[in-house]
């Protein structure tokens, strides 16, 4: 049975100034897909995800996500989007340092009517899943670096996303941690089947992807 | 808004909530001390008239006395006559008038300042019923005489003695405590109204400078309705003629020569530059605070915060410190107002309402009243204080927050 196609982007640049940082791109992400988007440093492949999640808006090109085109939505609108249908997991975590491990993950949930038992409950369901069950209450001074980064994972995951974007999520772990990392998301994406687009710089993180796309000088070499 | 996240906020990042709260405090407790000296200045310019229970004093100056013998009247209180009492009394705002009359008594070895007063009356003089040391008060229809203590034993009269003033024989049936009472209408010698008026009716010397007729008087007390005093006071001016002194908590005030007891612009002034002092001690901290949060605002943009919920978060945090900043500011100005209160103000009596002849021992001397400046923080000023902080909080919360809330997430989320 085929999968639906839960991403795409149409012919999408970007252009600050003069610099165009994404040259007329086109790609697709299926449901249940791990893809990952490789190239190096500056090749425009933070901005592609950016533009493809909706935090940024293309000078050209369409983006639709699940059925919805976002690129003519509002600030507002995507960020209500964002919050029910996308996760995020970055480079350096993210966190808010000034609220627990298990806030940290319920930060999605704050603005949406529920009582602090039922985030609460979510967030601490998330973290056991992610072996973090002993560090609930620890603020993310108190949290090694791949701590923090499950944190963050529980976090894109608190909302039930159909796709989380993940921009260089090992970049600051070493390469143990890294790994296990990786092995929590390809767990999510088989176990949960969850669609993941992860941008990294190195080759060896995107062999574990279902589908690589390289990148160079803002345009898709393959 | 999220309850815990400001909480923990506020808590975990303490330096930026005390120096914002610290900031703010100060130019609230300058607003509240600047109001609260004001104020007490402004209360201390009412104590010498409110302790004869009135608002407003007046007499009316006239001619020196040719020849200082018998009975006379102080050049600066003249007869007001009764028609014109009466025209004062029917003025809109009068709410009272206490009567008295001062006098001057030259006997041969004595000389005496005398004071007619009415037995019964709220306003005026006859409050010195309070001050009676020994005996008993004045009564109805008897020649007799209370004699102010200090006097009584500098000259060794005794209760019961019988003085002589102006060749008329007055039985002494009390001492009265003047120094507890106002400087105003302080004499050695206090005397029925009834008596007082027989004196000066009697007296060829007084008649030849002032005429006068029993019912007149030389010195008004006036209850008067607060928002209608200075225009009584022009009202009086203009049916008693330019001679007329009529004293009120503004002119006390005017004598008193501070900054705060000038005018209610100074402290208006002093007031709105506290306040914009506040305001921008309030908009630098906390422009400081939420620009160090841009990369969180980023990040609660990005897990789907919508504009409204990262203005309604920043601007919760800023009201809840700005009302404690207020909170604290309070706090302040109630130490700083205790302090004050012990600070002493000296409030000059013009030489016009003072009753000793200036050719006698110290009659030249300026009097003053000498009373704690009673400063004190009234709860309305309280209360304006703490919603001003609180509407400085929301504004400077609104409008930060609306500011950062525009950030792009992408912008302050890239730059890992």
């Amino acid at each position: 049975m085929s999968k639906l196609t839960i991403l795409s982007g149409t012919d999408l640049s970007k252009k600050y100034g003069d610099l165009e940082v994404v040259k007329g791109v086109s790609l697709a992400v299926n449901e249940g897909e791990f893809v990952c988007l490789v190239g190096k440093s500056g090749c425009g492949k933070t901005t592609l995800l950016s533009l493809l999640s909706g935090l940024e808006k293309p000078t050209q090109g369409r983006v639709n996500l699940d059925g919805r085109e976002i690129t003519t939505s509002s600030e507002d609108e995507l960020a209500l989007f964002r919050r029910d249908n996308v996760g995020f997991i970055f480079q350096s975590f993210n966190l808010i340092p000034t609220l627990s491990a298990w806030e940290n993950v319920a930060l999605p949930l704050f603005p949406i009517k529920m009582t602090s038992e039922e985030r609460r409950r979510r967030a601490t369901e998330l973290l056991e899943k992610m072996e973090l069950g002993h560090r609930m209450d620890h603020l993310p001074s108190a949290l090694s670096g791949g701590e923090k980064q499950r944190v963050a994972i529980a976090r894109a995951l608190v909302n039930h996303p159909k796709i989380i974007f993940a921009d260089e999520p090992i970049g600051n772990l070493d390469s143990g941690t890294g790994e296990a990392i990786m092995g929590i998301l390809n767990r999510l994406h088989k176990e949960e089947g969850v669609a993941i687009l992860m941008v990294t710089h190195e080759d060896e993180l995107a062999k574990t992807a279902n589908r690589l796309i390289r990148m160079k000088d803002g345009e898709i070499m393959s | 808004m999220n309850l815990r996240y400001m909480t923990k906020e506020l808590y975990y990042q303490k330096r930026r909530t005390v120096m914002s709260i610290l900031g703010l405090s100060i130019g609230i407790a300058l607003l509240i001390i600047l109001n609260s000296l004001s104020l007490a200045y402004r209360q201390a310019a009412h104590v010498p008239l409110k302790e004869i229970g009135a608002d407003i004093t007046v007499q009316r100056s006239g001619d020196v006395p040719k020849d200082l013998a018998g009975a006379v009247f102080p050049c600066s209180a003249v007869t007001i006559r009764k028609e014109e009492v009466e025209k004062i009394q029917k003025l809109p705002g009068v709410r009272g008038i206490g009567t008295g009359l001062l006098l001057w008594v030259f006997d041969p070895n004595r000389a005496w300042i005398v004071l007619g007063i009415e037995k019964e009356n709220s306003i005026g003089p006859s409050l010195l019923r309070s001050s009676l040391t020994e005996g008993r008060f004045l009564e109805d229809g008897k020649p007799e005489a209370l004699v102010e203590q200090a006097y009584a034993r500098q000259f060794g009269v005794r209760l019961n003695d019988t003085i002589s003033v102006a060749d008329k024989k007055f039985p002494v049936v009390g001492f009265v405590d003047a120094s507890r009472a106002a400087k105003i209408a302080v004499a050695n010698v206090y005397l029925p109204l009834k008596e007082a008026e027989d004196l000066a009716a009697s007296s060829k010397e007084l008649q030849s400078v002032s005429p006068y007729a029993p019912g007149d008087v030389n010195l008004l007390f006036i209850k008067a309705d607060q928002e209608k005093i200075t225009g009584l006071a022009s009202e009086m001016k203009g049916i008693l003629g330019n001679k007329a002194t009529v004293a009120t908590p503004d002119s006390f005030l005017k004598l008193l020569g501070s900054l705060f007891a000038l005018s209610d612009k100074f402290t208006l002034a002093a007031s709105l530059i506290a306040i914009i002092v506040a305001v921008l001690i309030a908009f630098k901290t906390m422009a400081g605070n939420i620009a160090e949060r841009a990369r969180e605002i980023g990040v609660l943009k990005a897990v789907g915060w919508t504009n409204r919920n990262v203005v309604s978060q920043l601007m919760s945090e800023s009201v809840i410190q700005c009302f404690m900043a207020g909170i604290l500011g309070l706090l302040i100005a109630l130490v700083a107002s205790f302090g004050l209160s012990f600070m002493k103000v000296n409030i000059p009596i013009p030489w016009e309402m003072s009753p000793t002849p200036h050719f006698l021992p110290g009659g030249g001397d300026q009097i003053f009243k000498t009373l704690r400046l009673p400063v004190h923080v009234p709860w309305n000023l309280a209360f304006f204080a703490i919603v001003l902080s609180v509407i400085i909080g929301g504004m400077t919360g609104g409008l930060l927050g609306r500011h950062i809330s525009k950030i792009k997430p992408s912008e302050v989320l890239r730059h890992e």
